[in-house]
C-alpha cells in the first residue's frame, strides 16, 4: 500500500492558455481511478506531463517515492509508469506481435520477459488482449476496436506498475467497450494501478470507485462517481453539453 | 572506508567480472548453437530464397572465371562494393527511418582513411579497410549526434551539409600534408596481383557484410529500429531509448558504408575528394529505391541493375558530348522519379514473386 503517484501544483501553459492549472492529487498503490472532464479540460495534457511527453511550467510529480519531473518518457516507462494514447499509435509496418515485442524489449519489459523469452511473453500478452489470432497481421488492417486493445497490449508489455489509459473507449461500439472493460478489470485485479480518462462519466461509472473531475485545467471535485455526478460544479461544467452522462 | 562506498565498489567490480565472464559464456552459447545454425542453413539452401541466393553467388563467381575478362570483372567488383554501400543506407533509412542524404561522408571517410593507411603507413589492405570502417563509425557518431533532433527533410539536409563540408575541406587542400590535395591519394598497391583474386576477396567481404546486416535486422535490435522508423514517440512510450538506438543505427550504417568506401579506394588504387560528392549518396538511394526499401537483399538487385545493366546500357551515350558527363546523375534522377511514381516497393518483391511461380512450376507444384 501507500502512495504510488503524487502530483503537486502541476501547471502547464500553451502561450496564453493555461491547459493545466495548479493541479494536485494522489493515487494509492493498486487503486482504480478515473479522470473526467469535458473536451479541452486538460486530461490529455495531465497525462502528457506525468509521462514526460511535456515539461510542466511548475509543479512536481513523484512516482513510487522518486521525483520523476523532467525525466524522459522512456525513463519513466522503465520505472513502471506507462501511458496509452487517445489517438492510437501503432507501428504500422510491423506485425501485431512485433508491436508488443518492442515494449518487451525495453529494459523493464526484458526483465519481466526473461524467463519465457520475448516472443513467448509477447504472445501471452496478445492472448490476454484477445489478438493472438491476428499476431501476424500488420496493424493497419485491424478495426479500431482491435487497435485499442493492441494499444493496451503494448503498454502491458513494459510490465507497468501503473497504467495511464487515455480514453480507451472513445469511438468504440458497446460490445467493444465491454471487451476493454473486462481487459482493464483483469489488469486491475492483477494489481496494476489504473488511471483512466473519459470525457463522459457514463463510461467510467460502473468501472471505477473513485473519480477526479476537472474543468479548464483545474480539479473540481474528487470522490465516488455517484457524488461526482451530482456535484454542482460538475453539472455546471457539462451544462449545455447534454449532461454528465451524455 | 565507509561501508556504503565499499559495497558500491564491490558491486562495480562484480559487475565488470560478470561482464567479462559473460563474454566466454556468450561465445560458448554461440558455439553450442552452431550445429543448429548449420542445420537451419542446410534447410534454408533448399528453400526458394536460399537456392536462388546460392545460384546468384555461383553465377557471380563463374562469370569472371569463365570470361577471364578484366573489364567485366571490374564492373562486377564495383557492383559488389556498391551493393554493400546501398545496404548500409537501407539499414539507416529503410529500417530506422533516418533518411540520410549525406551517406557519401561515411563512404568518403572510409575511402580516404584506408588509402592513407596503405600508402603512408604501409599497412596491409585488410587492416586498412577495418581502420577505415572504424573511423567511419566514429564519423557516424559525429554526424548522428547533431542530427538526432532532426526529422524528415531537415535530417536529409543536415546530413547532406556534412558531405558538403567534407568535400570542400578536402578540395581546399588544407589537408594536403596527410591526405593529399585536390588530386587526393594515388598509386596504392593493388589488393592482389590477380584481379580475380581481388574480386573473390571483395565477394567474400560482401557476403559476410550481408549476412551480418541480415542477422542484425532479424534480431531484437532490428525490431527496435523498425519501431523507431514507424513512430518514434510510440517507441519512446514503449520504454525504448530512441536516442541510443538511432546512434547505434548511424554507427552500424557508418561501418558498412566505410567498408564499401575502403574497398572502393583500395580497388581503384586511388581516391580523390569527389568521393564526398552528393552523387555517391544518391547512388545508394537510387539502388535501394530500385531494389526495394527496407529489404537489405534488395540492395544487391538494385546495385546490379543500376551498376551493371543500366550503366552499361547507357555507356555509349557518354561519347556524345559533355552533356553526358552528367549522365550518372541524370539516370539516377530519372530512375528515382520512375520508381517513386510507379514502383514504390522496388523491383525485388515483384521479381521474386514471378520467379517463385516459375520455380513452383518447375517443381511441378
Ligand atoms: N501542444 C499544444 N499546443 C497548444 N495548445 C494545446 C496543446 N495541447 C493541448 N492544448 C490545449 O490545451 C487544452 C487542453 O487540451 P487536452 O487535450 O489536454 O484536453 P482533453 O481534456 O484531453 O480534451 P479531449 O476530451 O478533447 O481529449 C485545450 O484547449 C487544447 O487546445
Ligand atoms: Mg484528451
Amino acid at each position: 500500500m501507500g502512495v504510488i503517484l503524487e502530483v503537486k501544483n502541476l501547471t502547464k501553459k500553451f502561450g496564453g492558455l493555461t491547459a493545466v492549472n495548479d493541479f494536485s492529487f494522489e493515487i494509492q498503490r493498486g487503486e482504480f481511478i478515473g479522470l473526467i472532464g469535458p473536451n479541452g479540460a486538460g486530461k490529455t495534457t495531465v497525462f502528457n506531463l506525468i509521462s514526460g511527453f511535456e515539461k510542466p511550467n511548475a509543479g512536481s510529480i513523484r512516482f513510487d517515492g522518486m521525483d520523476i519531473t523532467g525525466l524522459k518518457p522512456f525513463q519513466i516507462v522503465n520505472l513502471g509508469l506507462v501511458r496509452t494514447f487517445q489517438l492510437v499509435r501503432s507501428f504500422h509496418y510491423m506485425s501485431v506481435l512485433d508491436n508488443v515485442s518492442v515494449a518487451c524489449l525495453s529494459p523493464r519489459g526484458k526483465k519481466a520477459a526473461e524467463k519465457v523469452g520475448i516472443d513467448q511473453y509477447a504472445s501471452r500478452i496478445l492472448s490476454e488482449v484477445g489478438l493472438i489470432d491476428k499476431a501476424r497481421f500488420p496493424p493497419v488492417i485491424l478495426p479500431h476496436g482491435d487497435l485499442r486493445r493492441l494499444e493496451i497490449g503494448k503498454a502491458a508489455g513494459t510490465n507497468p506498475q501503473i497504467l495511464l489509459l487515455d480514453e480507451p473507449f472513445s469511438g468504440l461500439s458497446y460490445e467493444e467497450q465491454e471487451h476493454i472493460h473486462a481487459l482493464i478489470r483483469r489488469l486491475s485485479n492483477e494489481g496494476v494501478t489504473i488511471f483512466i480518462t473519459g470525457h463522459v462519466l457514463r463510461e467510467l461509472m460502473n468501472l471505477v470507485p473513485r473519480v477526479i473531475a476537472m474543468h479548464q485545467g483545474k480539479v473540481i471535485t474528487d470522490g465516488p462517481p455517484q457524488e461526482v455526478a451530482n456535484h454542482k460544479l460538475v453539472l455546471e461544467a457539462y451544462l449545455g453539453r447534454g449532461g454528465v452522462f451524455a | 572506508m565507509p561501508k556504503k562506498i565499499r559495497r558500491k565498489l564491490s558491486d562495480a567490480v562484480s559487475g565488470s567480472k560478470n561482464f567479462f565472464l559473460g563474454i566466454p559464456r556468450a561465445t560458448r552459447n554461440l558455439y553450442k548453437e552452431i550445429p543448429h545454425q548449420v542445420k537451419s542453413f542446410k534447410e534454408w539452401i533448399f528453400t526458394f530464397r536460399g537456392s536462388l541466393t546460392i545460384l546468384c553467388i555461383i553465377g557471380t563467381i563463374l562469370i569472371p572465371l569463365i570470361t577471364m575478362d578484366d573489364y567485366i570483372t571490374t564492373i562486377l567488383i564495383s557492383f559488389l562494393i556498391f551493393s554493400i554501400f546501398a545496404a548500409s543506407w537501407d539499414l539507416l533509412a529503410g529500417f530506422t527511418g533516418q533518411t540520410s542524404f549525406g551517406h557519401s561522408v561515411f563512404f568518403g571517410v572510409g575511402a580516404y582513411v584506408a588509402a592513407a593507411f596503405v600508402k603512408m603507413a604501409g599497412l596491409p589492405w585488410f587492416f586498412s579497410m577495418i581502420i577505415g570502417a572504424v573511423v567511419a563509425v566514429l564519423v557516424g557518431l559525429i554526424v548522428g549526434i547533431p542530427c538526432l533532433r532532426l526529422k524528415g527533410p531537415y535530417l536529409a539536409l543536415g546530413t547532406m551539409a556534412f558531405s558538403l563540408i567534407l568535400f570542400n575541406l578536402f578540395m581546399s587542400g588544407e589537408l594536403k600534408d596527410i591526405l593529399g590535395s585536390t588530386e587526393g591519394i594515388s598509386g596504392l598497391p593493388a589488393m592482389s596481383e590477380d584481379l580475380i583474386i581481388t574480386f573473390l576477396y571483395i565477394l567474400i567481404i560482401m557476403i559476410i557484410s550481408f549476412v551480418i546486416l541480415i542477422i542484425i535486422i532479424k534480431s531484437n535490435i532490428g525490431t527496435i529500429f523498425k519501431a523507431i522508423r514507424d513512430d518514434e514517440s510510440a517507441a519512446d512510450a514503449s520504454g525504448i531509448n530512441t536516442t541510443k538506438y538511432k546512434l547505434i543505427a548511424f554507427m552500424i550504417s557508418g561501418f558498412f558504408a566505410g567498408i564499401a568506401g575502403s574497398l572502393f579506394s583500395l580497388n581503384s588504387r586511388a581516391v580523390n575528394p569527389s568521393v564526398f560528392l552528393a552523387l555517391y549518396s544518391f547512388y545508394a538511394i537510387v539502388m535501394v529505391a530500385l531494389g526495394g526499401l527496407a529489404t537489405i537483399s534488395g540492395s544487391v538487385l538494385g546495385a546490379f541493375v543500376y551498376w551493371v545493366i543500366l550503366n552499361e546500357l547507357f555507356k555509349p551515350l557518354g561519347m556524345w558530348g559533355t552533356v553526358f558527363l552528367f549522365f550518372p546523375t541524370l539516370i539516377s534522377a530519372i530512375i528515382l522519379v520512375i520508381m517513386i511514381r510507379f514502383a514504390e516497393q522496388g523491383i525485388l518483391k515483384p521479381a521474386l514473386e514471378h520467379l517463385r511461380e516459375f520455380y513452383d512450376f518447375l517443381l511441378g507444384r
